[in-house]
């Protein structure tokens, strides 16, 4: 047997074997012509612990055994590893959307590499030879060997669980109106809506935005161009932009305002205004002076028109959207603010500020809250925590190890 | 301080290295002009750093969103890679491979002028931002400088293998470079647990991270293989271009279309 596999410094049955396995990986997904079908909870939890199980007593039992010595060899975790990159490239490459590259790619699973039997193949090999490094470095424990067991122990983890505890993640959108509540989610990836256990309901939805955008615009070509700033870098009195021949400098500026009966624009409050800038216009040998804003769904848009081009303020991008909402579920009512980063623990649930009608913008009723529940969580954050603290102890290693040299 | 300002700043700190490395050279002669040779290289760098600073007093917002911004800290933060390498082991030879890196870094930038937009999209604005990002780009910087270390080696040491400072020296940027690589990947997985309600979703941008770091796991595992040297260092000096690829490449390749780490201005 030790004969045959070599010296196990030598890549060659590695490399070999992990061929075979991408291969035997593409033949399993062209022939039945669908990924990897996976298991659901309970059934992935034992699977993962059956499998943890099995390596640690093959890797105690049968420790000297030259099979399940090479199975833990550094020569062929390295050739998995070049196998999964090789195969990430693909999926880093080819658009990950299931449609790319035709008939072929699809039945090859080009275009699905991730959940694909070639993917899952390498994994389930890498887990091996990861798990049976472990388990020799863990039993019998040696702290000198804590920053191995955390750092590839804690790597184990997150794969393993991360992979397959993917079947149970649940995430769904929640769409619900200012003054309205919804309990009903949809589901993107299968087209449907399911039924909450709890409800929200939006109380307020706002968004504040960063300075408008003073810009030409080409109607012939449907292009929009910026012009050279001067000191003041954003729309404010004294903001002066230009382009060849044309010059705009901003005489006043009012960040909401609405026009009265005169059609002259008034500070209103900051929900139900939207900016107006007073400009001085030189163009060629006109000089003249307009009020630009930037329209609203109740306010035409004021634009200057200039020859073949449109003077324009466009809104500015989005600073924060944030959701006012009242949840109702078994645990009773409570009142929380959605915003982008600012998720909401409830109910074993973590709702997100996701989007809104952007055709809309500011004036949006519609609030897209998305409702994620991933009972592996906590498992695949205890494998990431193990990495780091692997990691920031493989940096002090290293650092003393390069004090000696 | 506007990008107005950028090209006299960064041609600025173009010149101060390369006179501050001509006149190191010429110093070999006469060696009253070794300090004022460091003086000059080192004026360049923190021409370019004060540049930082006061750029991102006027965003207003750290400049670490667009890809630009993120080569100014390269250009800045490489150069003093080298010069430390050379204050604590004595190399001379790495700065110069670091500020001809830089001063690509910086001609990119100039060929292709940024906007000035102090707009942080919401979804940058976590606390996360900063730690990530910098993690990485010091993740960058470290690995850069061992690829030009590594390339270094290559050529003088098939010549003679004798320096074995040079072979430790590419080893070390590329460990520290790895830690760095793998704490900016774990803080991406937990931001983007808060931000986008997943820790990983094989955005390209994602994929190619994981790719750049199971580059250098290999490379890690390969030293620990005890493999040829010079092998490990011809494969040290050609995983700098994962990494390239992850960081500008990926904005280009098909799979990008609807990457959501696309943070540049349309």
């Amino acid at each position: 047997m030790k004969e045959w596999f070599g010296d196990f410094r030598s890549f060659r049955v590695p490399s070999m074997v992990a061929v075979l396995v991408v291969m035997v990986g593409f033949a399993i997904e062209y022939i039945s012509g669908r990924g990897v079908p996976m298991l659901f909870w309970p059934a992935n939890a034992f699977f993962v612990g059956g499998f943890a199980l099995l390596l640690v007593v093959a890797g105690i039992a049968f420790r000297n055994h030259s099979l399940v010595a090479w199975f833990g060899s550094i020569p062929l975790g390295l050739c998995l590893i070049f196998s999964l990159a090789l195969l990430s490239l693909l999926g880093g490459v080819i658009p990950q959307d299931g449609l790319a590259g035709g008939v072929l790619a699809g039945r090859f699973g080009l275009n699905r590499i991730f959940s694909g039997w070639p993917f899952f193949l390498v994994v389930l090999l890498f887990l091996c030879n990861l798990g049976l490094s472990v388990v020799w470095k863990t039993f019998p424990f040696r702290f000198s060997n804590l920053q191995f067991m955390l750092f590839h122990g804690g790597f184990w983890i997150a794969l393993a669980c991360g992979l397959a505890g993917a079947t149970d993640l649940q995430r769904v959108i929640v769409p619900v109106y200012e003054g309205r509540q919804n309990s009903r989610a949809y589901l993107p990836q299968e087209n449907r809506m399911v039924q909450l256990p709890f409800s929200v309901y939006l109380e307020d939805f706002s968004i504040e935005e960063y300075s408008p955008q003073i810009v030409l615009y080409d109607p012939q070509n449907d292009r929009v161009i910026s012009g050279q700033t001067g000191s003041v870098p954003e729309v404010g009195k004294g903001y002066r932009v230009s382009w060849q021949g044309i010059s705009a400098t901003v005489m006043d500026y009012l960040p909401h305002a609405l026009p009265d009966r005169n059609g002259t624009p008034r500070a209103v409050s900051s929900a139900q205004g939207i900016p107006y800038a007073k400009i001085r216009i030189a163009a060629g040998e006109n000089r003249f002076e307009a009020w630009l804003n930037t329209g609203s769904p109740f306010v035409r848009p004021g634009v200057v028109r200039l020859g073949r081009f449109y003077l324009v303020m466009f809104p500015g991008s989005p600073k924060a959207f944030r959701s006012g909402v009242v949840l109702s579920g078994r645990s009773g009512k409570r009142s929380a603010m959605l915003e982008v980063n600012k998720p909401v623990a409830y109910e074993g649930w973590k709702l997100y500020q996701m989007g809104y009608d952007e055709n809309a913008g500011k004036w949006s009723q519609l609030s897209l809250i998305e409702a994620v529940r991933d009972p592996w969580l906590p498992v695949v954050y205890c494998g990431f925590f193990m990495i780091m603290a692997g990691n920031a102890m493989f940096f002090w290693k290293g650092m003393k190890q390069r004090e000696m040299t | 301080m506007t990008l107005g300002d950028f090209p006299a700043i960064a041609a600025a700190s173009m010149v101060c290295w390369a006179a501050g490395a001509l006149l190191r050279f010429v110093s070999r002669r006469y060696s009253l002009l070794r300090a004022p040779s460091y003086g000059i290289m080192v004026t360049g760098t923190l021409l370019l750093a004060w540049f930082i600073a006061a750029y991102w007093l006027a965003l207003e917002r750290p400049p670490l969103r667009t890809l630009g911004e993120t080569r100014l800290w390269y250009a800045a933060l490489i150069p003093a890679v080298g010069f430390l390498v050379e204050y604590r082991w004595n190399i001379a030879w790495l700065k110069y491979y670091c500020m001809a890196l830089a001063a690509f870094f910086l001609s990119i930038n100039l060929a292709h002028p940024d906007v000035f937009d102090k707009a942080l999209m919401p979804a940058l604005q976590s606390v996360w931002f900063v730690p990530h990002v910098v993690v990485y780009l010091v993740a960058y910087v470290l690995l850069a400088a061992s690829s030009a270390a590594a390339w270094h080696n290559i050529f003088s040491g098939l010549r003679s293998s004798s320096d074995l400072r040079g072979f430790s020296l590419s080893h070390y940027l590329a460990l520290l470079g790895f830690v760095l690589l793998t704490f900016g990947l774990v803080f991406g997985a937990l931001w983007a647990k808060e931000a986008w309600g997943h820790y990983w979703t094989w955005d390209p941008k994602e994929t190619w991270a994981f790719i750049s770091w199971l580059a250098y796991l290999g490379y890690l595992h390969l030293v620990a293989n005890k493999s040829g040297r010079i092998g490990q260092q011809w494969y040290l000096a050609l995983s700098f271009l994962v990494l390239l690829v992850c960081w500008f490449g990926v904005n280009y390749l098909p799979s990008a279309q609807n990457s959501v780490h696309s943070y540049q201005p349309n």
